[in-house]
Formats: structure tokens, sequence, C-alpha cells
């Protein structure tokens, strides 16, 4: 049993809950649902910690409630400073009804929903005592004098771990085409060798036998996975290449030259890539389309890396700093110096989008909170720079560094720990590579002498999600050609990439001096149209006319000889004011004798006279 | 040092046979779920995509059909499959929905245009149909009346009949083995060579009895046993003028509504003489329905292209007005549970609109409903439609029409017909419930509601809208 649950025994027992969960029927009054929701909240609240939080992310999801509170809040400062001289009476009523009086029902109805709202959150989170059949693994120390950070995968192999597990503990030597890059599909049951030599191979995770191996003969400079483990994307000299799973080259892909690191959005079946251009490319795999390319304008790049909650690709670069970009802006979306004067080596994030870590040049790893983009604090690394830095799914920090690799615990992100949680040291290899393999407590390094393969309790997501397409990594071949259909019909549309995922179906954030900009946009663009279809209405009229002495067109002219209009008005006044200046000068012609003169001078001088 | 890594079971896993379920697993955890939402409003999306990719709302028509325009329809109000129908022409046919043919042509069973036909409340297959040359027949859908018969005396020796089939009579009587049963008269007819045309018949839904309208300004009440009506209501609510429709409430045994070509609506009570409640309209009602579940509600077509749902407690302004037509409202029928009716236009299409608002529960009265309508329905050779009627089961909608065809059309488009299987019905149901969430983005409105219309009645509709603007 792991620490949470014994924890959660102290909690009121979950018969009393479901009670409670049962309790809000659609007869209930309102006054029923007020004290229900505030002995919820209470309940809630005495609720241990990890219990606590469990519950209150199911009751947010994934939503990010104070933004949209801040939207609702900007609606109503609308409301406040509506321009009503254009409004019709019904609006203008309605208006006046909304700013009056707080929506009772409205009020009522929203009381409800959340007391719902907070009542599933209760149930899902006993719910998932029951689902939630495995537990995270751990190191726990039985004596202050043990340290989980003197535990060697020696010692686990022979002491601790099971025979299955275990097996993950292993070493591969393949000096010939190292450095080795190493990549797991989305389930973590393959795995993905890219020797820089150009040697390519595919491991099956499950019986640790080679699934294919093939030479490109050509450099590597990356490789990953498409959607699952049949297909990948092979960054080679020239150009990137795709294979299946038998190592056949399925297609080639001319436009992404040079390219040094790739990235796939599983949800919207994108591969980006980018590479000694600075350009980054969108590939749409599902089509074959070119998404969209933009020029980062800042030299050659290799770290790539996909942020898992909104999908947004994170760029580090070598003068320090990270940019983040989605395939709808060819601007990017925030621009961030996190190492001054060293170059980004590498980057992560974690699963729920809050943290980003970078690791530097400087030899420093530094946290980032994503939602201020702030940095939280910074460790250093010794024996080397940081080459790669990578989050498991429970939020364990894995640095690679020279010849060592250090794991934090997941609360490493949130406050700054005093002694990492684990180390592997890879005597006389500089690491390059490092992943945590999804659903395992495994992670794989790709070092200069080959591959290694090392076990860290905690690492991995206990429980699977069977709905959830290609993570399922016991998925038969029936199964996995379901999924590929059905993720093809929920592929998500790359427009959809953004800083909020959850932008889609919730309120326009507003206000106000955007919308009245935007609404004298529209005002300027009917006018213009205006002007246009009038422009073209005439010039239409115009092609017609017949030349010659057509009677149409003089009725025409004529007709547009009686048009007033202002510019008639002020040349007609124009015409009027020069025809009585000249009377006025022919009147006064005898007296005048500089009028000879006048007459004489050439017109540029005439002003001086 | 206590260490514990993570191990699975092969028997959480994989199945031990291939007769096995696969094991699934359940993580509620949102952070295994990254951009729920935007994969939610993408499987919405193609909800709706999906929906108006099975929707094929033409299931058939009744063969054959008629010679002439089918001018009135009846269902039976006791039994899902008869029909009968009757045609300008005078003939009135009877049909078999369930397989989709017809029973029996009457031949020359009215000189004129048959006017009205309503089945009545026993389980013995009798109906009623009004010519406009001043006749009214009673008729029983079984050849002589065997229903009853069979019932009654000998039930051995004709058990088809007493299932209450429908058998097709190939008789060798001259008259019809279907009737009439009884012809009525108003007596002024038997007197003179005048005749008044009946316009509507209804019959009472509990009672043995049945009124019709009549071009003397009168509604009469029939008893089928008496061949000259038991009550007459002549010069109703002071007008003159010809009332077009009567119906008989449902509910309320004594409760009549009609419409007249003064334009009215009234309400009247049988047992006295005088009105209870008249409004008049802008422009004359063609048709009015009861609200078979709601019995104080109604329906009215009317000529300004519109169907108004009232409440009979206040006439004097209409619950919801259900515009989109483009031609006069000739005919509406209910759904039987009452939260939608059909409506037959002058302007070739079907509609269909809901009395709630989407995806409600509680009507209201008609109060939540937008008014507008939920699916349309035509087809390149409908014409003019003269009567439509949803059947029993609120599957399908009937539909007579000015081309001498009966069209049967499912009731929602794109519903699969037969049975569905457990896993097909949680998926449907699913789709259903995504498209309601996201209804309102405009991707989805824009697919859910999206309806291919003629030319005629885009232009037309487009047409009414500039006028509605320039009105405004």
């Amino acid at each position: 049993m792991s620490k949470s649950i014994s924890q959660s025994d102290e909690a009121p027992p979950p018969s009393k809950k479901t009670k409670m969960a049962s309790d809000l029927t659609l007869g209930a009054t309102h006054n029923q649902i007020l004290e229900q929701r505030k002995s919820l909240k209470k309940q809630i609240h005495s609720l241990p910690r990890d219990q606590k939080s469990k519950v209150l992310s199911h009751f947010h999801g994934s939503e990010r409630t104070d933004m949209s509170k801040q939207r609702l809040r900007n609606l109503r400062e609308d409301d406040k400073h509506q321009d009503t001289s254009n409004m019709s009476d019904i609006q203008r009523h309605t208006l006046d009804k909304r700013k009056r009086r707080q929506n009772p029902a409205l009020q009522r109805q929203m009381h409800r929903r959340e007391t719902k709202r907070l009542q599933n959150a209760v149930a899902a989170a006993d719910a998932e005592e029951i689902l939630h059949t495995h537990t995270t693994g751990l190191v726990e120390v039985e004596t202050d004098m043990e340290r989980t950070l003197q535990l060697t995968q020696q010692q686990l192999k022979n002491d601790h771990l099971q025979e299955g597990v275990a097996r993950n503990i292993f070493d591969l030597e393949l000096k010939e085409y190292s450095p080795y890059k190493l990549r797991y599909d989305r389930s973590g049951r393959f795995s993905l060798l890219a020797g820089a030599a150009g040697h390519v191979s595919i491991i099956d995770q499950h019986s640790l036998a080679l699934t294919s191996e093939f030479f490109v003969n050509e450099t590597v400079r990356d490789a990953c996975f498409l959607h699952n483990g049949s297909m990948m994307a092979v960054a080679q000299e020239k150009n990137v290449f795709v294979y299946d799973d038998k190592g056949v080259e399925i297609h080639r892909m001319d436009g992404h030259r040079r390219v040094m690191g790739m990235e796939f959005l599983p949800y919207h079946w994108l591969l980006a890539t980018i590479g000694h251009s600075g350009q980054l490319q969108y590939q749409d795999t599902s089509t074959g389309a070119l998404v969209s390319q933009h020029r980062t304008k800042m030299g050659p790049c290799g770290v790539i890396r996909q942020n898992p909650f909104n999908s947004v690709v994170h760029l580090g670069h070598t003068n320090g700093t990270v940019t983040l970009w989605s395939p709808s802006s060819s601007e990017y979306l925030v621009k961030l110096l996190c190492h001054k004067g060293s170059p980004v080596t590498s980057l992560a994030m974690d699963r729920s989008g809050r943290y980003m870590v970078t690791g530097g040049g400087d030899s420093k790893v530094k946290v980032w909170d994503l939602r201020m983009y702030k940095e939280v604090h910074s460790y250093n690394t010794y024996g080397g720079a940081p080459t790669c830095v990578d989050i498991s799914q429970t939020g364990i920090l894995g640095i690679g560094h020279g010849c060592h690799t250090t794991f934090w615990r997941p609360e490493a992100l949130r406050l700054k720990m005093k002694e990492p949680y684990m180390k592997h040291q890879l005597s006389g290899k500089g690491v390059e590579s490092l992943r945590f393999r999804p659903f395992e407590d495994v992670c794989g390094i790709g070092h200069t002498m080959g591959i290694s393969s090392i076990v860290i309790p905690g690492s991995g997501e206990p429980n699977l999600d069977s709905m959830e397409h290609f993570t399922n990594p016991y998925m038969d071949n029936k199964q996995r050609r379901e999924a590929e259909v059905r993720s093809l019909l929920e592929k998500l549309s790359p427009e959809m990439i953004a800083l909020d995922p959850d932008a889609i179906g919730s309120v326009e954030e507003s206000n106000l001096i955007q919308r009245r900009q935007r609404m004298r946009d529209v005002a300027e663009e009917a006018d213009a149209r205006k002007v246009e279809e009038m422009e073209a209405l005439k010039n239409k009229k115009e092609k017609k006319r017949m030349r010659g002495r057509s009677k149409i067109a003089k009725k025409l002219a004529r007709k547009h000889k009686n048009i007033i209009d202002d510019n008639m008005l002020k040349l007609k006044e124009l015409r009027e004011k020069e025809k009585a200046e000249r009377e006025a000068e022919r009147a006064g012609v005898g007296g005048d004798g500089d009028s000879d003169a006048d007459d004489e001078t050439p017109s540029a001088l005439k002003r001086f006279f | 040092m206590k260490v514990k890594a993570l191990a699975r079971p092969q028997s959480t896993t994989s199945r031990s046979s291939l007769h096995d379920l696969r094991p699934t697993h359940k993580n509620l955890n949102p952070q295994s779920h990254p951009q729920a939402r935007a994969r939610e409003y993408t499987r919405a999306v193609t909800a709706a995509k999906l929906d108006r990719m099975f929707a094929s709302p033409f299931v058939g028509e009744l063969k054959g059909g008629h010679v002439d325009a089918v001018s009135s329809l009846a269902i039976c109000r006791t039994n899902l499959c008869p029909v009968v129908t009757g045609a300008v022409d005078g003939t009135v046919r009877i049909w078999d929905l369930q397989n989709r043919r017809m029973v029996a042509s009457l031949d020359g069973a009215h000189s004129r245009n048959v006017s009205g036909i309503v089945f009545g409340n026993g389980i013995d297959g009798q109906f009623y149909s009004c010519g406009e040359e001043g006749i009214i027949k009673a008729w029983s859908i079984y050849p002589k009346g065997q229903y009853i018969t069979a019932d009654v005396d000998d039930e051995d020796k004709k058990p088809r009949a007493r299932k209450g089939n429908l058998k097709s009579s190939q008789d060798d009587d001259a008259e019809s083995p279907h009737g009439p049963l009884n012809v009525y008269r108003l007596p002024s007819a038997r007197n003179s060579s005048f005749a008044n045309a009946f316009h509507s018949i209804d019959h009472h839904w509990s009672e043995s009895q049945f009124a019709t309208a009549s071009s003397d300004a009168a509604v009469h009440l029939w008893d089928p046993e008496r061949s000259t009506p038991i009550t007459s209501f002549n010069n109703l609510w002071g007008s003159d003028d010809t009332v077009t429709t009567v119906r008989y409430n449902p509910a309320e045994r004594d409760l009549i509504a009609h419409c007249s070509s003064d334009r009215g609506i009234g309400l009247h009570d049988t047992r006295t003489a005088s009105a209870l409640q008249k409004t008049i309209m802008g422009m004359k009602s063609n048709c009015l329905e009861w609200n078979p579940m709601e019995p104080y509600m109604f329906v009215v077509g009317n000529e300004d292209y519109n169907a108004y749902t009232f409440d009979m407690r206040k006439l004097s302004r209409p619950t919801t007005i259900f515009k989109g037509h483009v031609g006069a409202v000739m005919s509406v029928g209910w759904s039987p549970t009452g939260t939608e009716f059909v409506t037959g236009s002058y302007d070739k299409t079907i509609r269909i609109f809901s009395t709630r608002k989407e995806g409600g529960t509680a009507s209201h009265g008609g109060y939540g409903s937008n008014g507008t309508a939920r699916d349309i329905y035509h087809t390149k050779r409908m014409q003019r439609i003269f009567c439509v009627g949803y059947t029993l089961d609120h599957k399908y909608i009937l539909s007579g029409s000015d081309d001498t065809n009966i069209r049967m059309w499912k009731a929602r488009s794109s519903e699969k017909i037969g049975q569905l299987s457990a896993r097909e019905e949680s998926s449907l149901q699913y789709r259903q419930a995504l498209v309601q969430k996201y209804a309102h983005l405009p991707e989805v409105k824009r697919i859910h509601k999206a309806r291919r219309v003629p030319k005629f009645i885009k232009k037309e509709t487009e047409q009414a809208m500039v006028q509605k603007e320039k009105r405004r």
C-alpha cells in the first residue's frame, strides 16, 4: 500500500461520501442545495492534503477557473460601458434588465451545477480508489541512516526487484554507431534507437527482442515514432524519412532539410521539425500536407519539445532563449530568456503543463512556472553541463550531465530540494539522451557507447486507460487498427493549438478597447465594401456604355451632371469666386498702373506681385 | 530500504483465451487526458456530421397512390396499420401501412372532393368520409364488417379476421364489401337539389358521435345511428361565414374548436348554444389540431405561412408562432407524444416543429421552442401538400399531396429503422449528447442545422428575411 492510501484511511469512510453524492435529487430546493454545497466544501476542506488535491483536480478538471472568472468579469464590464445609441428598444431593455438585477434563476442554476460538480469530484476521487488498481512505485528509507541516493542499480537488480522488472536493467554496447538517441512510443511498448552513424532499430520492451534493425549509411540526427510503434520518422543527413516497423522506407520528406530535432503531436497528427535553417515546420502525417512553416530567425536549433498539456512546441535556442510556437501563428507566442549567455541544451515539460525545465550550457537546470513565465528555482549540475532532461509521467525529473544521470523527486519542481532522489553513473560514457518509459518505472539512456536502461521506482503512471488511443502497451492488432481509425476521426485541427487548450467552447475573453476597435474595424470594412461596390457598379455601367452617339450615354452623363454633392458644391463656389474676382479686376483695369507689368511677369513669379 | 516498482500481472493486462473479453482500464486523472475539451469538441463536430450523413428521411410511397390529388388522410386511432385517404376525384382508399400497399379502393365513394375522413374511436375499424357534394358515408376497413361478426359471433371460423388483420377483398359483390354501411345527408339536401358542401369531419374521442362543418355556416353533430344530425349549430358565433375545420377536444367531452373563413378560430361548448371564445387572425386558418398530450393546447395552420399554437384559456395571443414555410400551411398533425407537430404546406415542403427547447424536458405550452423547424422534408416530385399525419408509434410521418402520391417519412431523419444493438444505442446516445452540448458553437450549429432546400424555397426565404429587416 502506498502512502496516499494509508493517509486516506483517516478521511471519512467512502460510504458516507457516496451517501452524500446520492442526496442531490432533481426535486431539491435551492436552500437544500446551498446547504449541501456548504457541507461538501467543508468536507473537502477537512480531507488530508493528498486526498484534497485529488478531489480538487477532479473538480477543476483541466480547466483554469481563474481565467473563466476573468472572462465573466470582463463581460460584465462590457455591459456597463455599452454604447446604446445604435441599439433597438428591445436590445436596450434587455441590457437594462441584465444590468439591474442579478439573475436569480441563473444563479440558482449555477449553484446547482457547482454542487453537482463538487459531488462528482468527490465521487470520482472515491471511484479512483476502486478503479486505480495499481499504485506508483516507491523507494522508502527505513532508518535515518539510509538515503535513497545510495541505492544503485546493481543493488536494485540483485536485492529488491522481481525478475520481470529487474530485466529492465541492462546495458547495450554499440560503440560503432554511437552516440545514440533513444525514444519510446506513447504506450512505452517500443523503443527506438537511433545511432548517429546511421543505425536505426526498434526494440520490443516486453520481450526485449529486436523488432527491426537497419542501417541508413548516413548521419542520423534524430528519430521519433509517429502515432504508434508501427511508423517512425528519421532525420537523416539531408531529409527526413518515414519508415515502417520493418524498416521499409515509406516516404521521403523533401521539404524538411537538415533537420536536427523532431516532435510528433499525437492528437493533431503533426510532425514538427526544426534544423540548421531554423525553420519550424509542421507536417500533417495523415494527409501529408505541410501545415505551416515558421522562420524562427534564431539560427540552427535542435532542442524541441512539445508541451503535453496544450501541444505548444517549445524550442530552445543557442542564445539561451526558449520560444513557444503554434502552427497558426507565424510569430512565437512567448519568448523567455532562460540561460543568459549560454545555449539551451535541453527542455522538458511536465504533464500538467505547469512546469518547464531547461538545461543550459551554464551547468544549470532551471525550473520555470509556465503560468507566469517565471523562474521557480534552479539546480546546478556537477560533472558536466546538462545535455538532456526529461520529466516522467509522475513528475520525476531526470537530468543527464556528462557521464552522470540524476533524478529528482516530483516535489523538486515545486520546491527547491536539497538532494536528488536517485542517481546513476555511466563511467566514461557521455549521456546523449534520456527518456522515461511511459507506464513503467524505467528510464532509457542513450550515450556515446550505446544505450542503458535503468529502473527508477515511481516514475511511471501505474494506471492505464484503454480509451486513450495508443497508450495501452498491451493492445493487440485489432485494437490497434480500431484505435487508428478512431484517433483519425478525432484528429484535432492545427488551429486548435493555443496556450489555453480549453479556450474552445468557452466565452470569448472580451475587453472594452479591443471590442470597440473590432466594431470600428467592422464598420470601416463595411464602408470600404460599400465604396468598392459603388465603384464596381460605376465601372460596370461604363463598360456597357456604347461609344458614339448613344442616347443612353448622353442621358447618363446628364444625370451625372445633375448629381449635387459636396465636391460639386465646392467647385461651384470656387468657380463663382473666381468669376467675381475676374469681374472686379476688369472693373478696376483703367486706374491700375501695374497691370501691364503684371501681365508680363512669368506665372511662377506672379505671387510676388 | 523498501522498494516497490511497477509490475503488472499478466492477468490484468491480457486475456487468457480468445473468447474472453479484453481487459479494460480506466484512469480518471484529468492529466491522463490532455486537451479533453478540444477532443470532445472534435467528436461533437464528427457526430453532427454523421447525423447529417445518415439522414435519409424518405421511406417510400404507398404503392400505387391515387388517381387524383390526395385531399384528406385519416390514421386509425386504435391500430397501427390502417390508414384511409380520400382524393379530389371522390375516391377513398384503404391502406395497410405495414406493407405499404392498398387494401381496397372505394371508387366513386363520393361524387366530388372528399373533404374529410375520420376514424371512429372503436376497434371495429369504422370510418366516416364526407364529400363536397353534401354526403357523409360510414365505412369499415374490414370487408363486410367482418371484425365485429368474428369477434362477437363465431370466433373459430374466422381467426384471421379476429386478429384484426386487414384483408384484401376480391369480392364479387358489385357494392364494395367495405360499405357504405350508412349514408348521412342534411335534411335540407333531401328536399332540394341544392346541397351544402361538407368541409370537415371529426369523431368524438370517447362517445359514438361525430361532427361536421358545412358551407351553410353550421356545425352539425351526428349520431351514427341516425341519418339526420342530432344537433345543429347554425349561424355560429354570429357570423355567416363557412366553418372550414371542426375538431373535438380529446379530453373535454363537450368542447369543439373550429376555424372559419372569416379568419376566426373559436371554441364552442356543445351543451350550450353559445360560443365560448373567439379570436380573429390576420388571415384564414386552414387547419386545427388539438395536442393529444396537453389537450389545452392546439395548433392552427394559417394562410400567412405560419403555424400558431394557442392555449385555449387565452386565445388573445398565440403561445408560439412557428415560422419558416413560404406557402400557406394546409395541414398539421401532432405527434402522439405531443412534443412536436408536422406541417404540410402549399410550398411543397413538410416541416417538423418541436414545441420544446432542443434537448429540454418541459414543454411549458410551447414557450421553450424557438419557433423554427427542426427539420424540413421535400422531394423533387412532391407537389403541394394537402394532408399530413404522424403514425401512432411516433416514428413515421405520412403526407398526401397534389401529385396523387401518399409518402411515408421517418419522423427523425437520421434514425435507423429496426432494432439497435446495445452498443449502437449507447454510441448514438453519446453522439446526440455531444451535439447537444456543443450545439451553440458555430461549426456544430452550422452542420446540425444545415438543410438543402429547393431553390424556390431558398429564394423566397431570403426575400422574406429582407422584407422583415426592412420592416424593422
